[in-house]
């Protein structure tokens, strides 16, 4: 594996996909299709990036808590931001055949605790759907038609604070059955079973990524704003104020900048009062489109 | 199209769940306990999940009819609203419904058969009241009506109680399942309606005026009382013409025996809710204008509020009497 720079100096770019993978074996489809380089082998998980695409991922290890506390590492070593959807795939077993076969997880159930999740957007178009039981010791008798992993519900309990319930997505590939026991499932195994679903699994980086794009430019902050509130020294109740109001004023006006407003832009309360009364200025003449 | 139905234990084998997984085959089935586990939890984004909202069937337990807030009703002495549906099929951006809840899945109450019980029950308490029960509070009374077959059952129950009213509040043009039978006399369907410029670019997803114009004069014409409910109104340049336009448009052909009552009312908003669907939609025109905030309501203000008030009265006045014409106030 190509390794990046040290962590005082990531490359991290903008990062839209944090991916939470139990076992290497599991990572290593994605790590490839995506491109991503190891950041070091010194960090408390395995961390991966590729800051061109905005995807990152990190090898938890198994079990509900480790991938919960992973995650909640991802996001804090990297400062993801709030817009970027948090994807976990792996293995589980399923009460029928095919192995192989992907699915998304709807209803993630925690055995132990009886709490229930409802992760991500329902694409139907790549992918089935079923419910998840997540486990704490490997299950071989599959008492329901639910899918059975060791990690879903920690990463489902966790993830939807960094983000949303809506960009967190749980996708797992059938590995075992009744028929089929777990002992069977070499690395190499796992490592095909992920690999034979790459196809579906870009798809849905795809859809996924649309979704993305509509919550970074509902969350993003203009630039201009950026700029005057760097430059400038402004309270934080005048910065928060002077963003709202911005954000109206752009829409009114979007071929105009705070420059044309022709105001010192060094007072907050002027500035502020300056696109207020520029707006209702535009109310006679006011347009919904 | 509905894609998953979350399905409560309690109720999947209620004789109403299993006519709408009937109608719906292709669904994915999930069991759920309570509706809650999914619905309106935190950290769920209601702009995103409106994109493909699931359909929720569950039982509702309590609170099947309640008094609209004051300033809301006709000129009955009491008003109530039962609400047997959470959302809505359409996405009107002026909505109070998407900040309201933070999920945008469509809750069913199954149980219809509660809600006349207890419709039944408050007839009975306040025997010596004219009533009007309002329908379509949290949600559209006939969009959804094709799925979940309410409006059928709230007509054959209040076809059998004449005393009192049933407003079916909507923006649907589905209204076959209403023509297809004899007039109700105490029901009146009411259509929510804007010009046709403003809809086009506020109603998303909810069918033309043009459309809704032709089914409310179907309606009419059918025999039944039909409602009309300017509300909000909404402000831009030329709103004068636009909403003349509308109004004549409405009233041609219909005949006035048949128009039970025309509401309008100004665009507010609580401010917590106004908070909540300006951060879902940021950079939308209609809340970029200059609102003001009086008493935790956010408003256009009584400037203009006023102003469109008086112009839609004399409007209206062209063509009905002062007493079917009410301005709510909440």
């Amino acid at each position: 594996m190509k390794r990046v720079t040290g962590k005082d100096q990531l490359p991290i770019g903008d990062l839209k996909f944090c991916w939470v993978i139990a076992l290497r074996a599991e990572a290593r489809p994605v790590i490839k299709a995506f491109d991503m380089k190891i950041v070091s082998n010194k960090l408390l998980f395995p961390v991966y990036i590729n800051s061109e695409n905005g995807h990152a991922l990190v090898i938890s290890g198994i079990g509900s808590v480790r991938s919960a506390a992973a995650a909640t590492y991802l996001k804090t070593l990297l400062k993801i931001n709030k817009y970027a959807a948090w994807i976990n795939v792996g293995i589980a077993g399923y009460f029928k055949e095919p192995i192989g076969k992907i699915y998304q997880a709807l209803k993630v159930l925690n055995q132990d605790t009886g709490e229930s999740f409802f992760p991500g957007l329902r694409f139907s178009k790549f992918v089935s759907g079923a419910s998840l039981s997540t486990v704490n010791k490997p299950e071989i008798i599959f008492p329901d038609k639910n899918l059975y992993d060791m990690e879903a519900a920690g990463f489902c309990e966790i993830a939807p604070l960094f983000s949303c319930n809506e960009l967190t997505y749980v996708f797992k590939v059938v590995s075992d059955t009744p028929g089929k026991t777990k002992s069977l499932l070499t690395k190499t195994v796992i490592t095909e079973l992920i690999e034979k679903n790459m196809g579906s699994l870009s798809e849905l980086v795809g859809a996924i990524g649309r979704l993305v794009e509509d919550e970074r430019e509902r969350l993003s902050i203009p630039r201009e704003i950026v700029k005057i509130t760097e430059d400038c020294h402004f309270t934080v109740s005048n910065t928060h104020k002077l963003k709202q109001v911005y954000r109206k004023w752009k829409t009114v006006f979007p071929d105009r900048s705070l420059n044309d407003v022709n105001y010192p832009l060094t007072s907050a309360r002027a500035l502020i009062t300056r696109l207020e009364k520029e707006l209702l200025d535009e109310v006679k003449n006011w347009k919904l489109m | 199209m509905i894609e998953t139905i979350y399905i409560e234990e309690e109720v999947i084998d209620h004789s109403t769940t299993k006519r709408i997984l009937k109608n719906l085959p292709r669904a994915q089935i999930i069991e759920i306990s309570r509706y809650q586990e999914l619905f309106n939890k935190r950290h769920q984004n209601f702009r995103l999940q409106k994109m493909n909202p699931g359909l929720i069937l569950a039982k509702k337990h309590d609170n099947f009819v309640l008094p609209v807030p004051p300033g809301f009703g006709m000129d009955a002495q009491k008003n109530f609203y039962f609400s047997h549906m959470f959302n809505c099929l359409y996405d009107c951006r002026y909505c109070f419904l998407q900040g309201m809840y933070s999920s945008a899945h469509y809750v069913l109450f199954v149980n219809y058969e509660d809600f006349f019980k207890s419709i039944s029950d408050t007839i009975d308490r306040y025997a010596d009241c004219s009533l009007t029960f309002f329908s379509g509070y949290d949600c559209d009374s006939l969009a959804f009506e094709k799925v979940s077959g309410f409006a059928k059952h709230a007509l054959d129950f209040f076809s059998k109680t004449p005393s009192v009213e049933l407003e079916l509040r909507t923006k649907s043009i589905v209204t076959s399942s209403l023509m297809e039978r004899d007039p109700v006399k105490n029901c009146i369907v009411a259509f929510s309606l804007s010009p046709q410029k403003i809809s086009d670019i506020l109603d998303n997803k909810a069918p033309s005026v043009a459309r809704r114009v032709i089914a409310l004069k179907q309606l009419a014409k059918g025999g039944w009382s039909v409602g009309l409910r300017f509300d909000p109104l909404i402000y831009c340049s030329d709103w004068e013409n636009l909403y003349s336009e509308l109004i004549a448009d409405i009233m041609e052909g219909i005949d006035p025996a048949n128009l039970h009552s025309v509401s309008h009312g100004p665009l507010r908003f609580p401010k917590e809710m106004h908070k909540q669907i300006v951060s879902l939609h940021p950079d939308n025109r209609l809340f970029s204008f200059p609102m003001e905030k009086k008493g935790g309501i956010i408003s256009y203000g009584p400037e203009i509020e006023d102003l469109m008030s008086n112009f839609l009265q004399t409007e209206l006045n062209k063509y009905t009497t002062q007493n079917k014409i009410f301005r709510c106030t909440v």
